[in-house]
């Protein structure tokens, strides 16, 4: 009974959310100047890859009742790191953009080592590495270098179009997603991740190793940094020590805003993707209805409230 | 961590002594008074088991109510008290979501954060608060006895929260409430309460750093604070102080904010570039922290 509960209450969140997305929708579709047109649909989709990808590897990191605060700024090492591969080291620009995300693996390592091995709680290592991986960066650039002039090729991956006219950067975000929903929803990892986050104790007594799927998250979570890195550099077409500043704290946002509790062991990948059209479709509406983009962080935050309160509400309801 | 400290000072004592200088001093505890307010602050919130991560926001917000304040002709202690208020304001807006319906902190105080910022930018423009009647910057003191002032401002506090901390009932709660709240509850202690006052403090402790800041400058920045809740946070746990509530001291907080407030400066000292300063930081952190796992795990 109390599961058939649960399931109720992941359902109508999503539907709430999913009813507000809609709304926003209608209400910029009638006061925004160009909000219904398809290209303006991808501009969206365009802007919003990074954070959406980095929001993907955090839903996997806070089910298992985890935080990481690092993936802005190891997002800013491997785009920085990347320039480098391509513009001083001169490799082409493929082994660079490897370099790149490389360069977030090993970052995601660092944090699963310190978690997942050492036992050390995740907000505590990650922020420490918030600060080392950016402080690297800044580091390696003396504060000023900036890598551009990227070729074409490699340009086109965030800035060109496809027959049809998506971004080229839509594809892989979809990989990701898809990938990241099959594995959250239809497998014994995800449904391992799920009982770590509800009770690491218990997940231990029941045979999950929970070490090794610790360290998998974070290692994920890295590994979205890279690519992110990338997809960041090859749309901006520069790559400095402040690329990401601030991003993690839009994905938690959209991670949180779609449902997945912060205390682990309940969220969904469609949730986050829905929290994440939510804040994307916001910024954009109010940018085309030419109304104060404050706006759009403001209502995040009275957002995110109403959405915990709510489910405050519900479960203290369900648990009655 | 406080022999991490005598290393870095012993060091630098061979290595850089104009480190030591009376001057560079002076300088390193009046740029660092302000973090320090903060930190005695946050050091409350996480000994209860909480967080607010929306300290940059509030601290933003501060500084420009202070600049209004003043140009609004208030005498210096009504600025000084409106300020604190102002933060101690804030801090209640956060205390009532966590305490009163019973959200989680680090998720309410990240919706503050952003929802604060965004006001303050909104009302403001991002336009700094410019002309600043005399009597404002470092309270109308100068700068010799100003900067005294602000050194001892902060450590008053300090010695203030440290004092009660121990000594008073609601001080030996906030230790009750982070280490079991059920048992807290059942010896008379009201969790809640508790929360809610710990959120209180940090907001009036930053309202005062805000203070304490933006008498330094002539004109008051309105995008000021931002990064901040990660300085003040990584002080305190490199201070010793887990972040699982119930345990650390405020002693531990100044060694943390005197470490991590020394690293740039000292590398200046050094000759090396200070662009590493923040990479050296996050190094600190994750010493501090692993050294303290090394150290359970060994008992």
């Amino acid at each position: 009974m109390r599961v058939a509960d649960h399931r109720f209450r992941f359902l109508s969140h999503e539907a709430l959310l999913g009813a507000f997305v809609l709304a926003e929708v209608a209400y910029f579709g009638v006061r925004g100047v160009n909000f219904f047109t398809v290209g303006n649909v991808f501009e969206v989709a365009r802007a919003s890859v990074e954070i959406g990808l980095l929001a993907l590897g955090l839903t996997a990191v806070i089910l298992t009742g985890g935080i990481d605060l690092s993936v802005g700024s190891l997002l800013g090492l491997s785009a920085v790191l990347m320039g480098a591969a391509e513009r001083s080291l001169g490799l082409p620009v493929s082994l660079a953009c490897l370099a790149g995300v490389t360069v977030g693996v090993l970052g995601g390592a660092l944090n699963a080592l310190l978690v997942a091995r050492f036992d050390i709680p995740p907000l505590i290592v990650t922020l420490g590495t918030f600060s080392l991986f950016r402080g690297l960066a800044e580091g390696w650039t003396g504060g000023v270098r900036n890598y551009t002039n990227f070729p074409e090729s490699f340009l086109f991956l965030g800035q060109g179009r496809l027959p049809g006219g998506p971004p080229p950067q839509l594809v892989l975000f979809l990989v990701a997603a898809l990938f990241f929903w099959l594995l959250l929803h239809h497998t014994a990892v995800g449904r391992g991740l799920r009982a770590i986050g509800f009770s690491p104790q218990g997940a231990r007594h029941a045979g999950i190793p929970v070490r090794r799927r610790l360290a998998l998250v974070y290692l994920l979570s890295g590994l979205m940094s890279g690519l992110a890195a990338v997809v960041y550099a090859a749309r901006l077409g520069q790559a400095k020590a402040d690329a990401g500043s601030g991003f993690e704290l839009f994905a938690i946002t959209a991670v949180v805003l779609g449902g997945t509790s912060i205390f682990g062991g309940r969220g969904t990948v469609h949730g986050t993707l829905l929290g994440l059209a939510a804040v994307a479709v916001l910024q954009n509406g109010l940018r085309l209805a030419d109304l104060p983009a404050e706006l759009a962080g403001l209502f995040t935050g009275v957002l995110l409230i109403a959405a915990l309160a709510l489910g405050r509400l519900v479960s203290r309801r369900s648990h009655e | 961590m406080g022999l991490a400290l005598v290393a870095l000072v012993v060091f630098l004592a061979f290595r850089a002594p104009g480190f030591f200088a009376p001057g560079n001093l002076r300088d390193l505890l009046v740029s660092n008074a302000p973090v320090l307010v903060a930190s005695i602050g946050m050091t409350l919130v996480i000994l209860a088991r909480q967080i607010d991560i929306s300290i940059g926001s509030q601290f933003a917000i501060g500084g420009v109510v202070a600049g209004l304040l003043a140009k609004a002709g208030l005498p210096m202690p009504a600025v000084a008290t409106g300020t604190v208020a102002a933060g101690a304001f804030l801090g209640a807006l956060n205390g009532a979501l966590v305490a009163g319906l019973g959200l989680p902190s680090i998720v309410v105080t990240l919706a503050t954060m952003v929802l604060l910022r965004e006001t303050l930018r909104w009302a403001t423009e991002g336009v700094w608060v410019e002309n600043l009647p005399a009597g404002f910057q470092w309270f109308g003191l100068g700068q010799g006895p100003g900067r005294v002032a602000v050194i001892l401002a902060s450590l008053l506090a300090f010695a203030a929260f440290a004092w009660a901390l121990r000594h008073v009932a609601a001080g030996r709660a906030v230790y009750a409430t982070g280490s079991e709240p059920e048992v807290a509850h059942l010896v008379g202690v009201r969790p809640r309460r508790v929360v809610f006052g710990v959120f209180v403090s940090l907001g009036a402790l930053t309202g005062l750093a805000a203070l304490l800041t933006a008498i330094q400058f002539i004109d008051v920045q309105t995008n000021a604070g931002v990064g901040l809740e990660m300085k003040v946070i990584a002080a305190v746990v490199v201070g010793g102080t887990a972040i699982s509530g119930g345990r650390g001291t405020l002693v531990g907080t100044l060694l943390g904010v005197a470490l991590l407030g020394a690293i740039g400066p000292a590398l200046t000292f050094l000759g090396t570039e200070a662009y590493w300063e923040r990479a050296l930081e996050g190094l600190v952190i994750l010493l501090a922290v692993a050294a303290e796992a090394f150290g359970r795990r060994r008992k």
